[in-house]
């Protein structure tokens, strides 16, 4: 699908003809559906110019406008393809972008393919499959790596908003990328169509009670996970968005009057006073400082929070060298 | 990832090389298309990075395909649309295309089609996968600045020299520069034809460090005389005098049943020299007339074949008068009427110190780029907006 390919191919009769260009240039091969998300669907598949190498195809639709495909998306699309110059170890490869010609056009839609390397399994997977509890090691490179690609969007004004096991890849050398970020303002036209269930476990409060939020949501989706590469289970399983805040504040103690926001609809009173739970006895067996470092990150207020970059500067990674 | 360089072999075996255009007329096509562009840009009030951006994608985009098989004008059109929406400037696709009929001969618009909108909205989609999605664009006028900050010396002579570079990096958006240089390089080269133009030597710089011999190599690793000589060249080319046989107006239509709408084309009634498809006064090649750039005029050197004597640096001939004078001294052209109000004032009569607020904000109605005739009310209601896309 790429134009290097077009034009090798006899010229168009018209520019209204595209189809006849993407025919003439189909690049990849669909294997199988890897995954369905709120977003769209990722696809094994083939890539037919590269000696069919195997590649994660992800399937945006994207509506169109008035004025062709909307500039949110372009924006994104942009920034993702500007990221990938850095080649962050951390951050999952964008091989490339391609569109679906015109095939929807007539419901004003256009289906983005964006391609991915294809790493064989998700964090989630990895600790399913794991039979034992990770050694220090192991949890504490994937928790640098976790936040050094946490870091790396920071640095470049990118929220990720849905860290979750689900789209943190590893390696088959063990090593952790992210995956699924970037695309929040193109999702978000084609979100409200669909009605999949979003996991909540990750979310920090101040999403879920609907205010604004910024880097700082990513930094308690990470202590999250970070826990769970301890226990291999979710720290916080709500289920619901109210059961969600009740879970959290069972868990750090419901906030201060002063700490509440002014501008949500859920009261404070609406929670019975917890008080914090001492950590330790949640994640036992675990590094104190690794320990010390998500409550760092577990803070209801976002601007008392850790950023990521306190993260990687925290005691519990520079007190010994990383493997 | 898509790499966008290519060497002097790439740009001349180019798809419409292949397709039996002449490397003359393509550069004549690529020339004018960036002109366009920029023209076009320029009267809609975007910035230079929009513009820029624009330009860039339409180098790119023939590089892999035709001119025969995309008219110039249209897929200009398209990378100016594109680049607004990229760079957060998005102007309407109609609102460009009306533009672009009031700068374009009535010959040369029927390119477009009989929809004309549409046939950007199906170009754009095109330009995106040939492009690849590599929508990011960077330009040599952030260097150029960044640079001109670690220059020590005269104050006053160094704005002219910086403001001349500018332009040149402006007009450099007409040749496949950008096809062949990093932006770094390209604002390295244009600093120094304008240095040397301008008459301002640079002999201290802040970071200046022994093993550096010339103030670049602060910020380009090896840089060679040769190939500064030759992106100056390339350059400067501009400004010489066009042959004045090279190829037709529009490419022949291939295959007649395949391209109706160019067959219909008359032959052109705008001399080829010009170097821009705005109808001016012609045979004078203009130099861009940019947003946010300095407005000048140049005239050709007198003497065509001097640029070929060009001895080694740094013994610079006399160039025409015009070379030795910094732009902002040039009048700007008389792009209609030589008796009408005073020139624009230079919004860049000196490089900003930090990048100018250039984005209107993004949900405000594009200003109305044709001021209402006196004594005429708003504009008559139109027919209802159409559906975009029309019913089966």
């Amino acid at each position: 699908m790429s134009g290097a390919s077009t034009s090798t191919s006899p010229p168009m009769a018209s520019i209204s003809d595209v189809n006849t260009l993407f025919q003439n240039a189909k690049k990849y091969e669909e294997l199988n559906v890897i995954g369905t998300g709120a977003y769209g669907t990722v696809y094994k598949a083939r890539d037919l110019h590269n000696g069919g190498n195997i590649v994660a195809m992800k399937k945006v639709k994207v509506a169109l406008t008035e004025d062709g495909i909307p500039l949110s998306t372009l924006r994104e699309i942009a920034l993702l393809r500007q990221l990938e110059a850095y080649r962050h170890p951390n951050i999952v490869r964008l091989l490339d972008v391609c569109h679906g010609g015109q095939s929807l056009e007539r419901d004003q839609q256009l289906v983005l393919f964006l391609v991915f390397e294809h790493v064989d399994q998700d964090l989630e997977s990895f600790l399913k499959r794991s039979q034992s509890p990770l050694s220090h090691g192991v949890i504490r490179n994937m928790s640098y790596d976790i936040l050094s690609g946490i870091d790396f969007l920071h640095s470049h004004r990118i929220v990720h908003r849905d860290l979750k096991p689900h789209n943190l890849l590893v390696t088959c050398s063990g090593r952790v990328k992210l995956a699924d970020f970037g695309l929040a303002k193109t999702y978000d036209t084609d979100m409200k169509l669909t009605s999949v269930v979003v996991t909540l476990w990750y979310r920090p409060p101040e999403v879920l009670l609907g205010t604004s939020y910024n880097t700082a949501v990513d930094v308690w989706s990470a202590a999250c996970v970070l826990a769970q590469l301890h226990t291999r289970k979710p720290l916080l399983p709500g289920a619901s968005d109210s059961d969600q805040l009740h879970c959290i504040f069972r868990l750090i103690g419901r906030p201060s009057r002063s700490e509440w926001p002014d501008n949500v609809s859920i009261m404070l009173d609406s929670f019975p006073e917890y008080q914090p739970q001492d950590l330790a006895e949640v994640l036992p067996r675990i590094h104190f400082q690794a320990l010390e470092l998500i409550k760092g990150m577990l803070v209801f207020d976002p601007a008392k929070r850790l950023t990521a970059l306190d993260c990687l500067e925290h005691p519990y990674f520079t007190d010994e060298p990383l493997m | 990832m898509p790499y966008w360089y290519y060497d002097k072999k790439d740009l001349q075996n180019t798809p419409s090389f292949r397709d039996a255009i002449t490397t003359e007329t393509e550069n004549r096509y690529r020339k004018e298309g960036a002109r366009f562009i920029i023209d076009t840009g320029s009267k809609m009030d975007l910035g230079y990075n929009t513009v820029a951006t624009g330009v860039v994608y339409f180098h790119r985009f023939y590089m892999f395909h035709s001119f025969r098989t995309f008219p110039r004008y249209i897929t200009a059109c398209c990378c100016l649309f594109l680049a607004g929406k990229v760079e957060e400037t998005p102007k309407k696709c109609k609102d460009i295309i009306k533009v672009a009929k009031s700068l374009l001969t009535e010959q040369k618009f029927a390119s477009f089609g009989e929809d004309p909108k549409e046939e950007v909205m199906t170009l754009e989609r095109i330009l995106l996968q040939t492009i690849k999605f590599d929508l990011q664009v960077e330009h040599p006028y952030g260097y150029l600045l960044k640079y001109a900050k670690c220059l020590k010396g005269d104050k006053a002579k160094l704005q002219k020299m910086v403001q001349m570079a500018w332009t040149f990096v402006n007009d450099s958006l007409c040749t496949t520069l950008c096809l062949q240089w990093e932006p770094e390089v390209i604002a390295v080269a244009l600093m120094f034809l304008a240095g040397k133009l301008s008459k301002f030597e640079v002999l201290d710089w802040n970071g200046r460090n022994p093993k550096h011999n010339a103030w670049w190599d602060m910020f380009v690793e090896d840089i060679t005389m040769e190939l500064l000589e030759d992106i100056c060249h390339q350059v400067l080319d501009l400004y010489s005098p066009q042959p004045q046989s090279s190829g037709g107006d529009s490419p022949p239509a291939p295959s007649p049943a395949k391209q109706p709408k160019n067959e219909k084309k008359p032959p052109s009634i705008t001399p080829p020299t010009s170097a821009s498809p705005v109808a001016v006064v012609v045979s004078k090649p203009i130099l861009t007339p940019m947003k946010n750039g300095a407005d000048i005029k140049v005239d050709p050197p007198k003497m065509e074949p001097i640029r070929y004597t060009y001895p080694a640096y740094p013994g610079m001939p006399a160039y025409p008068a015009v070379y030795t004078a910094p732009p902002p001294s040039i009048p700007p052209p008389p792009r209609l009427p030589l008796t009408g109000p005073p020139p624009p004032s230079l919004v860049y009569a000196e490089p900003p110190p930090a990048p100018p607020p250039r984005f209107p904000p993004v949900n405000v109605p594009p200003p109305n780029y044709f001021p209402p005739l006196p004594g005429r009310g708003p504009p008559p209601p139109g027919p209802p907006p159409r559906p975009y896309y029309p019913p089966p």
